[in-house]
């Protein structure tokens, strides 16, 4: 498998303190990399940094060979990597449709005023976007909740939800912050079962940052781990499990292995 | 030299306690409070009222101008923003709310107090004459310590007394101040009362020197405004900062632009929209968003 | 629904431009074309800050715009001799210009400290037009002429104001029309792709830009479409009285406005015109009171807000919601 993204050196300081420093690993095509870490490692950071909502301070990021770090966040998102949010964040006064709608913007080719006057591009977008929203609500299993307002959506739909949005972008990379944060077994197992569907059945590239260590343990190809922001092991979920370092790392902070 | 110097010291000062109050009140309770100025144009007429009209000692009007801002401050949170905050879904109804008070509060000075400008009798006369290189008349001395001295109160009263600490902690963490067992509803009163209260003094401390009239009100506001920018929203020593540069910025720009005619706040204001551009959480301020 | 829209439009402009020239002729309340002129041109201006709000910013600077497509209209009439129906629009883009040049730093702030700066920025234009030597400083510019005719080849389409034995109706005429036109717009925006953006931009910003939309660009775009607005209605305003000084629109204008927005509603095109109609109108009722006009205007708005925290919107949605069940 080839390296769709690579992260090269890269290195984030916010004043004194270094968030991230000096990371580098490959995202393989179509496999799903999780990182994971003991709090404050500088994992959110990272996502940060891979999708431009942060600037670096050093190295930097290449999709496909491009450089891609430094950008607007939604230029990267035009690039096809997108990213969800820890938080459960999504539109809350919309309903699951129009959320995924309205998510849909990257594939349009009306322009702003052809939206305003209704051209036949822009009414042709509408269109398609409805159909492919009527899919994505199919394919996670939606259809109860698509005309219901999202603030009012339990948790566990919310998180679904977020990666409908993210889906509905078509992107190449999905990058999941913390999917399974706050969900209790029964959940997290059923995300799992939907972040694998997504990668299988629709060929996203997933990379995830994760603190649930059986969740991650049982749905990523490859794992890093990253600790005070510096990798300190890459491998497959076997030899990260045996590696005596990252057993090092989250001993020292026992509370934040379990994932709270 | 040392005269713009001392201008923009004495300036400053009485700047600096206006935007301590607005930024206080911000920083508890997350309010923009646009009537700050009229509070402050209101603490001027208590003293006005209580020098010219009673003859009593400038000392007593303003206490007194501190006491009644202070009381005004306390009912306008319990009974009008409080309620307000509890029920309302976006944080626009607040401003909303402060403008309405603002609006009441210029009718209410107009009724009482009505249109003119007023001042009281100078405090102490005479001028400092320091070889030609300051010339300052006493009382604008005077004012200027009462300010500075007021600041360093309010700042050790904020860093020692149960009170001032209990509302640094409601400032920086509301839910976590609530936790930790901090009374938030009492201490968001007495935030707005003492924000109140110090706009008070200061009208009190003005309207010996250029005295005051009804229209200052909005002006105030907006120079408050700035300040806090300047400094940092909800941030004490921002609001202190902001206060003296401003204050410098002006007495500066009077005697730079003097030739251009009146476009020395044109200049302020353009400059500041430009530092906000740079930097847009103000000198102190944390980033935001 | 495509009968529909443009169906509401002819009402509309029915009622204003038939029903209110009727019942005003048969009262003979001449005054109220004045009136009705005014409420229908701040209506515009306040459109424009609904629309800024409408992405999610607190913006009390509408009057600096006014102000500036005023001042941009007059001094086009009066050094260049230009025909005010064209320095009409040019206010407008004028207007829509600076506030990109403006708006490009301070739409990055968020909440209060863009409204403090949109604030500031009224303050701004005040001063600016005291201290520049081609506004005229505090005497401003005076004895505009009224409006000239608009021909094209020869046709008429709009007449000379100037000859019309009543430029009063002439003017409430051209008001309402901008009006109309300047909510279809309104309507259009937030009931297009456009509106949904602007609406994601509301609610969060940041998954807004992760799922492509290029957020400064909207933002920017909105905020001059806004200006656009508050420069044709300060520009109109400016021909009917024709004088224009600094102190024509001020900050408590540019309040005014948002509170026009906020009364009516915020997620309700036509909220910011029945906002500005309520308001203008009970500010004109309680002259009747004399110097407890304003105490009693400000009592009723602190009492609405202590009761309505969120607007008579809230009453329309909770009737909407009760309608559902």
């Amino acid at each position: 498998m080839t390296a769709i993204l690579e992260v090269d050196k890269l290195t984030r300081r916010f004043g004194g303190l270094v968030a991230v420093n000096n990371i580098s690993f490959d995202v393989k095509q179509g496999e799903i990399l999780s990182v994971i870490g003991p709090n404050g490692a500088g994992k959110s950071t990272l996502f940060k940094l891979i999708s431009s909502f942060l600037s670096t301070s050093a190295g930097e990021v290449r999709f496909k060979g491009e450089k891609v770090s430094d950008l607007s966040p939604h230029v990267v998102a035009r690039k096809g990597i997108v990213r969800t949010f820890q938080e459960t964040t999504i539109f809350r006064s919309m309903t699951t449709r129009e959320n995924i709608i309205i998510a849909h913007h990257l594939r349009s080719k009306a322009s702003m005023a052809g939206y305003f006057w209704g051209s036949a591009q822009a009414r042709r977008d509408e269109a398609t976007f409805a159909k492919s929203a009527d899919e994505i609500i199919q394919f996670l299993d939606m259809q109860g909740i698509a005309d219901e307002l999202a603030s009012n959506l339990p948790q566990g739909n919310l998180r679904a939800l977020g990666i409908a949005i993210g889906l509905a972008t078509d992107p190449e990379i999905l990058l999941l912050d913390e999917p399974f944060a706050g969900m209790n077994h029964d959940e997290t197992m059923q995300m799992v079962d939907l972040v694998r569907s997504v990668q299988r059945e629709r060929g996203v590239t997933v990379m995830l940052v994760e603190h649930d260590m059986p969740a991650v343990m049982k749905i990523s190809d490859r794992i890093v781990v990253i600790n005070f922001g510096e990798k300190i092991a890459e491998g497959t979920p076997a030899e990260i499990r045996s590696n005596d370092k990252v057993i090092e790392a989250y001993l020292g902070s026992e509370d934040d292995a379990i994932g709270i | 030299m040392e005269q713009v110097l001392a201008n923009g010291l004495y300036l400053g000062a009485q700047y600096a306690l206006i935007a301590l109050g607005l930024t206080l009140i911000f920083s508890l309770m997350n309010v923009l409070n646009f009537a700050h100025g009229q509070m402050y144009v209101f603490g001027g007429f208590v003293t006005y009222t209580v020098v010219a009209q009673l003859g009593l000692p400038f000392i007593v009007g303003l206490i007194l101008s501190g006491i009644v801002l202070g009381v005004m401050g306390a009912l306008i949170e319990k009974y009008l923003f409080r309620p307000v905050i509890a029920r309302s879904t976006r944080e626009e109804s607040t401003m909303l709310l402060a403008a309405g008070i603002a609006f009441f509060l210029d009718a209410v000075i107009l009724l009482l107090f009505g249109e003119k400008q007023r001042g009281i009798p100078k405090i102490i006369d005479g001028v400092l004459n320091w070889d030609y290189r300051i010339i300052m008349p006493y009382d604008r001395i005077l004012i200027g310590v009462l300010a500075i001295a007021a600041i360093c109160i309010f700042i050790m009263y904020m860093q020692y007394s149960k009170t001032g600490r209990a509302m640094r902690a409601l400032a920086q963490d509301r839910v976590a101040a609530e936790l930790m067992g901090v009374d938030v509803k009492y201490y968001s009163m007495i935030g707005f009362a003492l924000g109140a209260m110090l706009a008070g003094i200061v009208g009190g401390l003005l309207v010996s020197i250029t005295g005051i009239n009804l229209g200052m009100g909005g002006p105030a506001s907006i120079k408050a405004f700035m300040m806090i920018m300047i400094g940092g929203a909800g941030i004490i020593s921002g609001a202190i900062a902001g206060g003296f540069i401003l204050g410098m910025m002006e007495s500066v720009g009077l005697l730079v632009f003097a030739a251009y005619g009146d476009i020395t706040y044109l200049m302020i204001f353009v400059s500041l929209i430009i530092f906000l551009a740079i930097r847009p959480h103000g000198l102190m301020g944390k980033p935001w968003g | 629904m495509n009968i529909k829209k443009p169906l509401l439009v002819i009402v509309l402009l029915l009622v204003v431009l038939v029903l209110v020239p009727w019942l005003i002729h048969v009262s003979g309340r001449w005054d109220f074309y004045y009136t009705l002129t005014s409420v229908a041109l701040l209506s515009i201006a306040s459109a424009g800050v609904w629309l800024t709000f409408y992405i999610g910013r607190i913006n009390i600077g509408q009057g600096a715009y006014t102000l500036i497509g005023g001042y941009a209209s007059a001094i086009l009439v009066t050094k260049l001799g230009m025909n005010f129906w064209l320095t009409l629009p040019l206010a407008g883009l004028i207007c829509a210009l600076i506030s990109i040049v403006i708006g490009l730093p301070i739409l990055r702030l968020r909440g209060v400290y863009f409204a403090m700066v949109t604030l500031v920025l009224t303050e701004v234009a005040r001063l600016t037009a005291l201290a520049l030597p081609i506004t005229n400083g505090a005497k401003g510019i005076v004895n505009i002429p009224m409006p000239t005719e608009l021909s094209f080849f020869g046709i008429t389409i709009i007449p000379d104001f100037g000859t019309l034995e009543n430029p009063k109706l002439a003017f409430y005429i051209a008001s309402v029309i901008m009006m109309v036109l300047c909510y279809a717009a309104l309507y259009r925006i937030v009931n297009s792709r456009l509106g949904h953006l602007c609406r994601s931009l509301q609610q969060n910003e940041e998954l807004s830009a992760s799922i492509g939309v290029n957020t400064a660009y909207l933002r920017v775009l909105a905020y001059s479409i806004s200006s656009f607005m508050g420069g044709i209605a300060g520009a109109s305003f400016v021909s009917i009285s024709q004088s224009v000084y600094p102190s024509s629109f001020q900050v408590v204008d540019s309040v005014n406005f948002m509170l026009n927005c906020f009364l009516g509603g915020l997620g309700f095109v036509l909220g910011p015109m029945l906002g500005t109609l309520v308001l203008y109108f009970g500010w004109d009722l309680l002259f009747t009171l004399g110097k407890y006009q304003l105490l009693i205007y400000s009592s009723m708005l602190i009492l609405l807000m202590v009761w309505l925290p969120n607007g008579l919107l809230s009453l329309k949605l909770f009737n909407r919601g009760a309608k559902k069940k």
